[in-house]
């Protein structure tokens, strides 16, 4: 809000700079964004941060009780109120008020000044409303807002002879209706929009904007003066539903002083006569159902101490109190009670004393202390993987990357498993790319691959660790939350070096990166790899990793050649998705020592052929399966496949390894048990043979 | 005889001489001169010619020749063999200047940097790392957090919605009501997570992250509020941080403030970045609201707490110098690969 200091100091009369008007102001919480001597000549404009809970700081007077606080000064009285709020019969004959629903409207008061002179306002008007940011456009609908900026209550004036037999009923549309505003929109009401209404028709959407057609113009001669308490909650829907916010909803939304209709009818009244050389009908109408108590509160003073760790003692704390209008008073055992204003809506707690103690005061009064408290910290829920999996990925050299939660529609289909329920909408995207939550991290880093690529970076090794959301069903029921990891590799396989050929990155060793980093999340899990489907990757080249259970915990593969065209990528990409809480779901043996074998370990190497359709696995799952003289191990140390061989086999030696713990193996048995194993393979189903 | 031995000395001296640091040429003149067929050999033989007085002399005169072919051969031998070594490591000599075969260096996000040395001040103040879910309903991202349906202060946090009225959480708050709603005090806690907002532009990105800290128990005041930030700052930009509490509105803390730290840029006495205030504001404050407390099944009367909360990002974007928020959401490798883990 623009705050003009000329101004300020006709409502309290202090003689700081604006300067130190600003830094008193922002260390009471009415934060001071900018001071300004260059738009308003001879003045000094402040533009002052009102939080939502200082409705009554939105007006001049408002922060003038503040500066008066701050420095110590009295108030200037106040410029004018109403002589009577009782209607003189000469008003009750021309004018009439009927408040159809008082919890929507709490108070209205109404007023008539007739042989107005609709023309420019003089000068000195004008340019209070040019430096705080209005623009003069007649002297009454002047008035309206000087009498809003002054005393922070928005009125409404009306052209007395538009509004029916001046009868104001103050009610809910009641059926979906449209409206012209007197921004010359049509607007589209609904039933439960509180309006002001004659006897016939709807003359103002309430505390929003007027109508168009009950208008102050310039043959208007008799202007009707509301001001009035609308209901925040219904005015907030009504401007939000419509889309108009204003000062006057700004205000009303806020929270406005049912007693600062009198102020504002006094001021209005005034400057009407003053300026628009109108003469008013005495007396007022103040339709006001169910007048509220004024409001007490209590303050213990041991709490200002519990809740800032020091004391400023009952005598300060009277002094705040006081200076701040709360008229306290003291209420025996350690109380004090204070009067809470009718604009100081903000007031409702104990604690909101103490923070009006607490500012006045100033916060830089606060001790510097620590906590004593030592809390439990032994059921942390930050998921135990997270930190991990990014030591490990970054370890294995891929960087971190951070992508949207939220997708274009459909960007991960091809990246779930079938029969996934569909990815949660959001009902207000900002934008069309962002309109779905992701139930896989793939694609956001297919799209940070495909913009390294164009700008020219070939190598890259990225990863992401973030939720996906996986719907649970209903519509209302929050989505699976689950962690993810995914990886995505393009280019080389290792660092460019002169000691070596470039090679490019492939399935092998994106497998082995996932592989690494679920042998460090997980140690000594079981791992078995499949035939992924997942319909993103190359059909021929997806690999899942399952554990003991068969549960999936990860999956890899080559960008399907359909998508590295769809996203005109120039080279392979290779991407990886891991499943962090089903890796932690999955409790390997974890850290646990095996005691070291004493004796030396002896080795075999059984040379095969593979036929189509035997895999390494297969065949390990097989050998592994036969009783061994100790504990074996199996690994491949040859694969090939060329014109040595038919077309379609795979010659691969594998390596068995025999590991005793404490006595050595003869000869004898460790040939007995590979010609065991080689029986194994002879006798079995797959298309295995011995390579001669 | 005597003139022999002159002859045999003088030759294997020539011999050595040519033989330089060759070992084979060392261990030829090693055969010819002291093999079984060598002169010297054989001399004594000769022995017998003599008269019976000379043979004393001559034979001692052979041995100290043969003693002193001996000792020069084992002196060139060993000369040999210590040339040929040096020479032998000199060959294996590599440039070690040369490029070394290095593995790929992965990195972390500023982000994440920044988090995770967040987390460690608060872990090493015997905090704990709590979660929560991304999305939210109503009651825990607002209603509990004292913004009923339609409150002005939700204007300040444009949400994100789902059909069916859930919605992307706005702050980080939730996960405060939901682990006081599961644990008793006393709480020491941290939340660091991904908060979504409805607002794109050079300053907001549409998803961002946060971190709030939590403490209750009995006995916890606004100076506890104000220590903690003191040496969470301090510990985090630097010994020579000031921390300053602004009073400012937050519906779910009472008394509640903004907190600033002294700028780093100008050492607090003015400059472009903190529009010359000498001070930069880093997020919001307060002691924990009665009505949050009783929404979260805590008593007001008995314990009382602080929460403070910050972005992370701004924080990262602050300590590394990071001008452009966009880079943060690019993952362009040359901007990832400047944070090594
Ligand atoms: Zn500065």
């Amino acid at each position: 809000m623009l705050v003009s200091c000329n101004w300020l100091r006709e409502l309290c009369p202090v003689d700081a700079t604006p300067e130190r008007l600003a830094a008193a102001l922002t260390a009471r919480g009415l934060t001071v964004d900018a001071v300004d001597a260059d738009t308003a000549p001879g003045d000094v404009v402040l533009d002052i941060d009102i939080p939502a809970n200082r409705p009554d700081c939105l007006g001049h007077f408002g922060i003038a009780r503040e500066v008066a606080a701050a420095f110590g000064v009295q108030l200037s009285p106040p410029r004018a109120l109403p002589e009577s709020i009782v209607p003189s019969d000469e008003l009750a004959g021309l004018v009439s008020v009927t408040i159809e629903d008082p919890g929507l409207c709490a108070r209205y008061t109404a007023r008539l000044v007739r042989r107005v002179s609709i023309g420019p306002s003089p000068a000195h008007v004008a340019d209070r409303l040019i430096a705080c940011g209005l623009r003069p456009i007649n002297n009454v609908v002047d008035i309206s807002n000087i009498v809003l900026l002054e005393t922070g209550h928005p009125i409404h004036t009306f052209d007395y002879r538009l509004v029916n037999q001046g009868r104001i009923v103050v009610r809910c549309a009641g059926e979906a209706m449209p409206f012209t505003t007197l921004d010359q929109v049509e607007r589209k009401l609904t039933p439960e929009m509180l309006v002001i209404a004659d006897d016939r028709r709807p003359v103002a959407l309430a505390g929003v904007m007027g109508g168009a057609d009950s208008e102050i113009g310039n043959d208007t001669t008799d202007v009707l003066i509301e001001a009035a308490w609308f209901d925040p909650v219904s005015i907030r829907r009504t401007a939000r539903r419509l889309g108009l916010p204003t000062d006057a909803s700004h205000r009303f939304e806020r929270g406005m002083d049912k007693d600062g209709v009198l102020a504002a009818q006094g001021l209005a009244v005034q400057l009407l006569e003053e300026i628009a050389g109108g003469q008013a009908v005495p007396g007022m109408i103040d339709c006001y159902p169910a007048p509220g108590a004024r409001e007490t509160l209590e303050l213990r003073y041991q709490r200002v101490q519990r809740l800032l760790g020091y004391d400023p003692g009952a005598e300060a704390i009277h002094e705040a109190l006081d200076a701040l209008q709360l008229a306290p008073r003291e209420a025996g055992e350690g109380r004090v009670e204070v009067q809470v204003p009718s604009y100081r809506v903000d007031l409702v707690y104990e604690a909101d004393l103490v923070e009006e103690v607490a500012r006045h005061l100033g916060l830089d009064r606060l001790p510097s202390t620590l906590p004593l408290t030592v809390a439990p910290t032994e059921n942390e829920t930050v998921h135990p993987l997270a930190e991990r999996t990014r030591n490990v990925l970054a370890g294995l050299g891929f960087q971190e990357a951070f992508n949207y939660s939220m997708l274009p529609e459909g960007a991960d289909d091809r990246w779930v498993p079938k029969g996934t329920l569909p990815a949660l909408a959001l009902s207000n995207p900002i934008a069309e790319q962002l309109g779905f939550l992701r139930r896989s991290i793939l694609p956001g880093l297919l799209q940070s691959a495909d913009l390294n690529l164009r700008r020219g970076n070939r190598d890259l090794r990225l990863f992401e660790i973030g939720r996906v959301f996986l719907p649970a069903g209903a519509g209302d029921q929050r989505p699976d939350e689950t962690l993810r990891a995914g990886l995505a590799w393009s280019g080389l396989a290792e660092p460019r070096h002169w000691s070596r050929d470039d090679r490019p990155v492939d399935m092998v060793d994106l497998s082995g990166a996932v592989a690494g980093a679920l042998s460090h999340l997980q140690p000594g899990l079981a791992i078995r790899e499949e035939r992924s489907e997942t319909p993103g990757f190359h059909p021929g080249q997806a690999t899942s990793f399952r554990g003991a259970d068969g549960r999936e915990l990860a999956t890899a593969g080559r960008l399907h050649p359909e998508l590295l065209a769809r996203f005109d990528l120039p080279q392979d990409l290779f991407l990886a998705e891991i499943d962090l809480d089903a890796v932690l779901a999955a409790a390997g043996p974890g850290l646990e020592y095996q005691p070291i074998p004493k004796v030396p370990a002896v080795s075999r190497d059984l040379s095969l052929v593979l036929g189509e359709g035997a895999g390494y696995r297969q065949v390990v799952d097989l050998l592994s399966s036969r009783p061994a003289p100790a504990t074996a191990r199996f690994e491949a140390v040859d694969r090939y496949v060329g014109s040595h061989i038919a077309a379609g086999e795979t010659a691969l030696t594998i390596r068995v390894t025999l590991e005793p713990y404490d006595r050595t193996l003869t000869d004898e048995e460790t040939e007995r048990y590979r010609l065991d194993l080689i029986e194994a393979l002879e006798s079995s189903d797959l298309p295995v043979k011995l390579r001669a | 005889m005597l003139d022999d031995l002159l002859r045999i000395e003088r030759e294997f001296n020539q011999a050595l001489d040519a033989a330089g640091l060759d070992p084979d040429a060392v261990e030829a003149i090693r055969v010819r001169f002291l093999g079984r067929k060598a002169e010297l050999t054989g001399i004594m033989k000769k022995l017998g010619a003599l008269s019976k007085e000379e043979r004393p002399a001559a034979g001692k005169a052979i041995n100290v020749l043969k003693q002193k072919v001996a000792a020069r051969l084992q002196e060139a031998a060993d000369q040999a063999g210590e040339a040929q070594r040096t020479a032998s490591l000199a060959g294996e000599r590599v440039d070690v200047t040369l490029p070394p075969r290095m593995p790929w260096t992965g990195s972390v996000h500023p982000t994440t940097h920044a988090r995770r040395e967040l987390e460690t001040i608060f872990r090493g103040l015997g905090y704990s790392v709590e979660s929560g879910p991304e999305v939210e309903d109503d009651f825990h991202n607002f209603q509990a957090l004292n913004m009923p349906p339609e409150h002005p202060a939700r204007d300040g946090a444009d949400t994100f919605y789902l059909d069916g009225g859930l919605l992307l959480r706005t702050h980080t708050s939730p996960v405060q009501i939901r682990t006081m709603k599961d644990r008793k005090p006393p709480l020491k806690m941290i939340c660091p997570g991904r908060v979504y907002r409805r607002d794109w532009d050079a300053t907001h990105l549409p998803m961002f992250h946060q971190i709030e800290a939590l403490v209750v128990d009995e006995g916890i005041t606004m100076g506890d509020l104000k220590g903690t930030m003191d040496v969470v700052w301090k510990r985090y930009f630097g010994s020579e941080v000031e921390t300053r509490l602004r009073p400012a509105y937050f519906p779910f803390v009472e008394p509640g403030c903004e907190y600033d730290i002294s700028c780093q840029v100008c050492g607090g006495d003015g400059c472009r970045i903190c529009k010359q205030s000498g001070w930069i504001e880093l997020g919001g404050a307060g002691m924990v609201h009665p009505a949050v407390f009783q929404a979260a099944g805590v008593d007001p009367e008995r314990y009382t707490g602080f929460a403070f909360g910050l972005g992370i990002d701004r924080i990262a974007m602050m300590k590394y110098g990071i001008d452009d928020l966009r880079l943060l959401m690019e993952n362009d490798t040359r901007f990832l690969g400047q944070f090594p883990l």
